[in-house]
């Protein structure tokens, strides 16, 4: 049965993979979103024009149905509560993207659907402006309330794959197709979590389709995995001489090389990151959830990064340049008396 | 690509090595000729010359008279006196004669680094056959010998014979698409299968292997180069780990497979049959320190290159997949299912 689906959003990273996979499987798609960005990205899809910021911005939406709408871009607590509204009574089921950022302890590992949120935002804006994910929770909150069963609420990792502007993932497959000496952090097991953006949106146009209901943790791969893992299978996708110096953390650490930031992916039991790299999901891959091999992801995110412009290319947005790494490969190699 | 095309003539061609050549040759426009009795895989490249003979037979090569050569490839030989009948049938009609022998040749693979000078079996003497009743039935009371002392003595008689036109390769394990052993394709199946998978050994130990068509590839174009000598042929170029192996293997497949690394110690106190039972694997300690660790540059230097293990995994669970079910159902390497729990619980139950 084509479904008619209401995309909020929809043109960022995750939104044309939805869009694209939505319009492959026969589904009718409509558009709401400011009409600024990649403005007829998708011909076949309906457009409605409308700002979330603006008041009474949602009013395109009214008296309208359709049988699913995804929020993709939602942070402020406002757009939820205008979305909502407008939308009451005439969409069944609401597909919000939140984020492992509402868990409140990320320094605890293995959380599942039922670990403790963040303290939720107001709807009013504050000074300071309210977090990530608060916000997150509060719009949760939001949907929950407005939709009940209707309410599937999607948090993912780490996204990755061709789109991903902020190279948290790219970074090891850019290193290693450098080849060389490469600065491994902390021991092979230490956890590391991702999803293939592919993975992610095609699995949400499912929970479209059966109409499925709830809170999912939606991350991969498919079994615990550790930073090893990740980095000698993007090794296996290149024939160089990448080879890798593992690394502790504690001395990773005194040099103020951290996981997720300056080291990207990984993580540590009693990490302040360690939640984003552990997180269960059995009620995921319960509810449909598949994973693309990694080396699929690998060569479809590089082959995207290397059409980027050469500037971008040269200018990685997460990771540690090439001398930052010669120089503390240096400092732990005179630490142990090895050259 | 702008190569003198060479005429080839290819000995055996239709096992698992010589149709990667053959293509490879095809695709940069030399002539190829096939050698064989005819009977494997018959139907393979339609467009090809075809001479027919049988090795075992008196006056086996006489398909061969009055033709010459650019280069004659020699793919299956383990029989020193195949390889002393093809130098008095060839020697006078081509500029190269291409030995695949193999890095069982060396006596041990104890050092690391092993170059091609280094001590090799003493060689099988001069009439010796490989055991198996085919070669019994065509040499009544020949001696019989083992794969690398043949392949020593073969070595010999290929340099008697052809002199400075003798070129030698020496692979290690080759893998990929067309292996009928299993030796590597057994980790790509498994793993793909899933669950918890019993590696050998540490996560640190080497391995070795060489994909068949890096193998082939690179042997043409020793051909194409006129090289000559005695070649090491195995990769990876830069060293690999069992944890490399196994978890880049795991990346081409969507798989939930797990990894249990079983030590050395309980491998052989459990007398599981390391590269047989436990493919690619040798221990790392002992005669086989050095197995997966021998010095290659001579033939990198000379142009051997080296697919990603990706493409080699992907390529291998490719062709596994097409073979009859009957055959995808009995792995001729590896562990069986029930061997692999048995010995997983006892490791499980010794860490306890």
């Amino acid at each position: 049965m084509p479904l008619k689906i209401l995309v909020l959003g929809g043109t960022g990273y995750i939104g044309p993979h939805l869009v694209e996979h939505a319009l492959a499987k026969g589904h009718t798609v409509t558009l709401f979103n400011r009409g600024r960005t990649k403005p007829g990205l998708f011909p076949t899809a309906e457009q409605i024009v409308g700002d979330r910021n603006a008041p009474d911005g949602h009013a395109a939406l009214r008296g309208r149905k359709w049988d699913v709408v995804y929020d993709l871009p939602a942070t402020n607590p406002k757009w939820v509560v205008g979305s909502t509204e407008a939308l009451k009574g005439n969409v069944p089921q609401y597909v919000y993207v939140s984020s492992t950022a509402a868990y409140k302890d990320f320094a605890r590992s293995y959380p599942d659907e039922t670990h403790p949120e963040q303290e939720m935002a107001p709807i009013e804006p504050t000074t300071p402006p309210a977090q990530y994910g608060p916000s997150k929770v509060r719009n949760e909150h939001t949907v929950r309330d407005a939709l009940g069963n209707g309410a599937t609420i999607v948090r993912p990792g780490l996204i990755v794959g061709p789109g991903d502007l902020t190279d948290r993932f790219t970074y090891w497959p850019w290193r290693i197709e450098k080849g060389g000496e490469i600065l491994a952090p902390g021991r092979i097991e230490d956890p590391a979590q991702w999803i293939d953006v592919r993975d992610l949106t095609e699995w949400m146009v499912r929970l479209g389709e059966n109409t499925t209901g709830g809170t999912f943790n939606a991350v991969g791969p498919r079994t615990v995995c550790g930073i090893g893992e990740l980095l000698y299978g993007i090794k296996a996708c290149y024939s160089n001489d990448a080879h890798f110096t593992w690394v502790p953390q504690a001395f990773l650490t005194e040099r103020k090389l951290r996981s997720w930031g300056e080291m990207p992916v990984w993580s540590y039991t009693g990490a302040s990151t360690v939640a984003f790299s552990t997180s269960v999901i059995e009620k995921a891959k319960a509810a449909g959830l598949t994973f693309r091999p990694l080396a699929t992801t690998v060569r479809d995110g590089m082959a995207w990064y290397h059409s980027r412009p050469a500037a971008e290319q040269e200018k990685l947005r997460a990771g540690i340049t090439l001398e930052r790494e010669r120089d503390v490969l240096a400092l732990w190699k005179a630490a142990n008396g090895t050259k | 690509m702008t190569v003198a095309p060479l005429r080839l003539l290819i000995l055996g061609g239709t096992g698992f090595i010589g149709p990667h050549q053959v293509q490879y040759a095809l695709d940069r426009g030399h002539k190829v000729t096939l050698f064989n009795r005819g009977q494997t895989n018959p139907k393979l490249f339609p467009g090809v010359e075809k001479l027919i003979g049988d090795r075992n037979k008196p006056d086996g090569y006489a398909a061969l008279k009055g033709r010459t050569w650019d280069a004659v490839i020699d793919n299956p030989t383990q029989v020193p006196r195949w390889v002393r009948e093809a130098g008095a049938a060839l020697a006078g009609s081509t500029s190269r004669y291409v030995f695949v022998s193999t890095l069982s040749t060396f006596r041990n693979r104890r050092e690391i680094g092993i170059t091609e000078d280094g001590p090799l079996h003493e060689p099988a003497p001069s009439d010796a056959v490989p055991s198996g009743a085919a070669y019994q039935a065509a040499y009544p009371g020949a001696p019989v010998s083992t794969y690398g002392p043949l392949k020593v003595r073969s070595e010999m008689d290929a340099r008697a014979s052809f002199g400075e036109k003798a070129l030698i390769v020496r692979p290690g394990l080759i893998v990929g698409p067309g292996d009928l052993t299993d030796r590597f394709s057994y980790w790509p199946v498994r793993i793909e299968q899933g669950g918890e998978v019993l590696a050998p050994g540490s996560p640190h130990d080497y391995v070795g292997f060489i994909d068949a068509r890096d193998l082939t590839e690179w042997m043409i174009r020793l051909c194409e180069q006129g090289a000559s000598g005695t070649y090491n042929a195995v990769g990876p170029k830069h060293g690999m780990t069992t944890a490399e192996m196994l978890y880049g293997i795991k990346a081409v497949t969507p798989g939930n497979a797990r990894f249990t690394w079983v030590d050395t110690d309980f491998v052989l106190e459990r007398k599981l049959r390391p590269y047989a039972e436990l493919p690619v694997w040798m221990p790392n300690r002992g005669d086989s320190a050095g197995w997966a660790r021998m010095n290659i540059t001579k033939a990198v230097t000379a142009g051997l290159t080296f697919r990603p293990l990706a493409e080699t995994a992907r390529a291998t669970l490719a062709y596994y997949h097409a073979q009859p079910a009957e055959r995808q159902a009995s792995l001729r390497s590896g562990l069986s299912p029930e061997k692999e729990r048995e010995t997983l619980a006892a490791w499980h139950a010794k860490a306890r």
